[in-house]
């Protein structure tokens, strides 16, 4: 019995997992209420980042290209940025926000968008915007370096060291969500106001879950403000719950700013909400009160009926984002079952050493591989060629068709998931994640006992 | 015919010459809207780049290939799982895609090496594909790999496998459209003319610009099958390989979007002296038109009369039912290229429906020039609209629906816009006879829907309906129908499949006999 971490031998990707950096600072920007950002690159680097953003929330959402052509390839276009600037904010009053998000492209040309930034801070935005708060904010995230989590790390840090300024003290904790869903937004705002806790929440996008009115054009947006960026740096504590996807920032406003600061876990499961919770109260002092016992209660509950009846020794394969799947995996460990092949798609070293993937290797008791910069094929391969076989999958939509092929169940979950409906709109973490990911991986374990004839009739009585 | 200047883009002038009214009584001579031009930064244009005008649109429908991009990931993952160009050999190329995963170190010391080795295990993971398409990307092509070198020396090294190599990287031209020249021109250099296949009918075509989007290429096929007709290729939905570099055999180059693959049939009549026919298969009267022309072109007009009549006489009362509750509804037709010209009149003649405007976002002006010519007086015609312009445009014309990408989709609902999927389709396929009633229907169901009616009301100001628990789409759709419309015992609506395909795979067509004259 062993679990091994190891990085695909391969070189090359077959079916990518994730993809780069830039989508990642693409996602950032769109939390950060009047903020439109620029990418510099072609125009695929953002027209498809906004169509899988439409496929994964079914809504539009608002990000700008530089629209760099061949004679920018050649000469430089560092003057495609100038004008995107000058076009985005004549036609856009309301815009104050503006990231310039590199791309591989403009990073190998060696376009300086610092440069530009200094150039258009001191002339553009001067002459033409004199009255107008504008903040042009450099994101450097070549797609050739680390993948879509990183660029969303990045961004983040650079939102953050743009705008945190120390002032007064204001009472509230930062809390910095990664990578996730309007539900879990949700689901977390909810844990930390049961605390009364006042929390700057990185990034307000419970309004990506934009409604249907009946006037007016309610287009998705994130909602968190300029100042509250700024109170970042004034606030009480710092939790960043995705190591990966925020930890740069929280560690920044340590160092920068003195706040206490506590990085992870992910709180995907009853375990790891509880230590959340635990977190809250150390860096707030306020108690964990009776409602939290009794909603936790209430998952235990639904959980308690699943495990050892349906989900002991299940075996799981988990894909996606890393602290997803890491909290996923440790999930799934106290539900019983058995993750057998956790797929991390990029190659960042830091993960050989995440105490969570130690702590996985010191003591899970079945055999267990965590590959890193992995693709889909590392999963199809043992599949089809090395006997793996499985119960289970969890993971984003773009494997879909090895669940499909190989006719094993998988319940989706991460970052996109368009072939199932309504998604984000449900949480992975606190307590009502976890009934919602218990309840749902066993309602999928369900059809497929029926679909496949496999003592579909222990669910008679039950 | 007076230039649009959209109020939200007064500030930037050089859009007015993109957008024009069609007054009364005016020609196209009056004005015409600037296309195919640089796009203006920063005003959220829709469109894409030239490495997904070349894989995306017309690369990877290619069946039986290994599709690999030569660069960051970010390029592969994109162009995969968003579009809906199916096969018959169990969608191969919606399944898999390829990259090389070029890293910070390739960059400094170049991606040879890793392209190569990428080749090589690409072709062991899949061993039964023994074709490989390898597209640059910008990374690739500022780095300076040299592809064509290293596909070259892999298929040296590895008998019975074929690369074809594309360069055609993100920044290379202002949309998409740059991609689509680039690819057909390096097919035809690079591959057409390199294989023999066989050839079994004494009429053989290439059907070329046709991307067997949700099986539009196999509902055509079945039709020229039905003729007697070999399709020797199809460039390239649902396409083979070996049957694109055999191109140069077929007697007639039969063209569906002349707009990213003229280039190809242009050349093929240049070097091999193959005649190209311009035809459609969206629509009765075009689709009937184009496949008596393709009969007459070889003398078996009366095998084309047939399939029209049988066609027709099956699905005719269905499109008119669907005519009869859609006439009048203003439509903004807002798709990519040539379907604005493609569908312009006919969805006008045949649905009833007034195209209020047409835009494009990587059309030329050519298309624009088809696209005005058959819509409606008064219709705005937009190139390279933006999201503003969309919304702006929106406001003022008031459509009943919109047909349009699945992004600027999202952008009409929350103006309470229903739309449909120009590019993907609905519940497709939409060519063909049925297909053409299958569009109807889905246009019917979206504009029809009791939810849209439902997302009008204000509950906190508007006076609620209390008097029905449900609404069904008759009730919407046929409130003011003339009763012997309403009632004629002559139409019906679609009473096709879900999926109208799966009779078409395995279905057995008559053999006609070759003629014995060769010439």
């Amino acid at each position: 019995m062993a679990c091994e971490i190891k990085e695909k031998e391969r070189p090359g990707c077959i079916n990518p997992i994730f993809t780069c950096q830039p989508a990642g600072a693409q996602f950032a920007s769109i939390g950060i209420k009047e903020c439109i950002g620029i990418v510099h690159g072609g125009q695929g680097c953002v027209m498809f980042v906004r169509l899988v953003f439409s496929q994964h929330f079914k809504e539009s959402f608002e990000i700008a290209s530089s629209s760099v052509h061949e004679d920018g390839a050649v000469f430089g276009a560092c003057g495609r940025v100038e004008q995107a600037v000058d076009v985005l904010l004549m036609r856009y009053p309301d815009v104050k926000v503006v990231p310039i998000i590199s791309t591989c492209s403009t990073e190998v040309i060696g376009d300086d968008i610092d440069g530009v930034v200094t150039k258009l801070n001191a002339g553009l935005l001067k002459e033409k915007y004199p009255d107008r708060e504008v903040h042009l904010i450099p994101i450097h995230t070549p797609s050739f370096v680390g993948s879509m989590v990183s660029g969303y790390d990045v961004a983040v840090k650079d939102f953050v060291s743009h705008f945190a300024t120390r002032t007064e003290p204001n009472g509230k904790l930062n809390l910095l969500t990664g990578w996730v869903n309007p539900g879990d937004v949700t689901e977390l705002k909810h844990l930390v106001s049961a605390m009364g806790i006042d929390a700057t929440v990185l990034f307000e996008i419970e309004s990506f879950d934009a409604p249907l009115m009946p006037h007016g054009n309610h287009v998705a947006h994130g909602s968190t403000t300029m100042d509250d960026l700024r109170g970042t740096a004034n606030a009480m504590g710092t939790i960043a719950l995705n190591p990966y996807e925020g930890g740069r920032a929280a560690k920044y406003l340590q160092q920068e700013f003195d706040i206490p600061t506590i990085i992870g876990p992910t709180p995907i499961g009853i375990r790891n909400t509880d230590t959340f919770l635990k977190n809250l109260k150390t860096l707030t002092g306020k108690p964990i009160p009776e409602s939290l016992v009794r909603e936790r209660g209430i998952a235990l509950d639904a959980i308690t009926d699943l495990t050892h009846m349906f989900f002991a020794d299940k075996r799981v394969a988990i894909y996606g984002n890393p602290d997803l799947v890491i909290g996923l995996a440790e999930f799934c460990l106290d539900l019983e079952m058995k993750p057998t092949l956790l797929l991390l798609g990029d190659d960042n070293p830091n993960y050989k050493t995440d105490p969570r993937i130690k702590a996985l290797q010191e003591n899970v008791d079945h055999d267990m591989e965590i590959v890193t910069n992995a693709d889909f094929w590392e999963l199809e391969d043992r599949i089809k060629n090395k006997g793996l076989e499985l119960d289970l999958i969890l993971g984003h939509s773009k494997g879909r068709f090895i669940s499909i092929d190989y006719n094993i169940p998988m319940f989706r979950v991460g970052f996109p998931t368009y072939d199932r409906a309504g998604m984000h709109r449900h949480p992975v973490v606190g307590y009502a994640g976890a009934t919602w990911l218990a309840e749902q991986m066993a309602n999928t374990l369900f059809s497929d006992m029926e679909y496949k004839k496999n003592k579909e009739w222990v669910l008679n009585m039950w | 015919m007076p230039y649009h200047l959209f109020k939200c883009s007064e500030c930037i002038p050089e859009r007015e010459k993109h957008a024009v009214i069609k007054g009364p009584g005016e020609t196209l001579a009056d004005a015409l809207p600037l296309g195919y031009l640089n796009t203006i930064p920063g005003s959220i244009s829709e469109r894409g780049c030239a490495y997904c005008g070349a894989k995306h649109v017309i690369g990877t429908p290619m069946k039986d290939v290994i599709h690999l991009s030569h660069g960051p990931v970010g390029c592969t993952y994109d162009t995969w799982q968003t579009k809906r160009y199916i096969s018959d050999n169990d969608n191969f190329q919606l399944k898999y895609t390829f990259a090389t995963d070029m890293k910070e170190k390739h960059i400094v010391f170049g991606a040879e090496k890793l392209l190569k080795q990428t080749i090589i295990d690409s072709f062991k993971a899949v061993p039964h594909i023994k074709h490989m398409t390898i597209y640059q990307t910008c990374a690739s092509a500022l780095i300076g790999d040299d592809i064509n070198a290293i596909a070259q020396e892999v298929m040296e090294e590895m008998p019975g496998v074929d690369i074809f190599v594309c360069n055609s990287p993100g920044f290379g031209g202002p949309s998409q459209s740059g991609g689509h020249h680039k690819i057909n021109i390096a097919w035809i250099n690079q591959k057409v003319g390199t294989f023999e296949p066989e050839i079994t009918s004494d009429y053989v075509i290439n059907y070329v610009g046709e991307y067997n989007i949700q099986g539009d290429q196999e509902v055509m096929q079945d039709y020229f099958k039905r003729m007697g007709i070999q399709v020797l290729s199809t460039f390239t939905g649902n396409g083979s390989y070996d049957g694109l570099r055999g191109m140069h055999l077929a007697h007639l180059n039969v063209l569906e979007c002349a707009r990213s693959a003229e280039y190809i049939c242009n050349e093929l009549r240049q070097r091999y002296g193959t005649p190209r026919l311009d035809i459609d298969g969206f629509g009765f009267e075009p689709l009937g038109n184009s496949l008596r022309k393709i009969g007459l072109f070889f003398g078996i007009e009366d095998r084309a009369q047939t399939i029209i009549e049988e066609e027709t006489a099956r699905w005719k009362p269905e499109l008119e039912w669907y005519k009869a509750r859609l006439t009048g509804k203003k439509v903004c037709l807002w798709p990519g290229g040539s379907k604005l010209w493609h569908w312009a009149h006919v969805i006008h003649d045949e649905m009833g429906v007034d195209v209020v405007s047409v835009y494009t976002k990587f059309g030329h002006q050519g298309d624009m020039e088809k696209g005005i010519a058959r819509c409606e007086e008064g219709a705005l015609a937009i190139d390279d609209p933006n999201e503003l312009e969309g919304l702006e445009a929106m406001d003022m014309l008031q459509p009943d629906i919109i047909f349009t990408g699945k992004r600027p989709g999202e952008v009409a609902k929350k103006v309470r816009v229903p739309y449909l999927n120009a590019h993907a389709y609905h519940n497709g396929p939409w060519k063909g006879f049925e297909g053409w009633v299958r569009f109807a229907r889905d246009i019917y169901n979206a504009i029809y829907s009791p939810i849209h009616e439902l997302s009008k009301l204000d509950i906190s100001k508007d006076e609620i309906p209390t008097d029905k628990g449900f609404v069904t789409r008759r009730m919407l759709s046929d409130a003011n129908l003339p009763d012997e419309v309403r009632n004629d015992p002559n139409l019906r609506p679609y009473t096709g499949k879900y999926d109208s395909l799966v009779d078409l795979r395995g279905k057995t067509y008559p053999t006609f006999e070759p003629q014995a004259v060769a010439v």
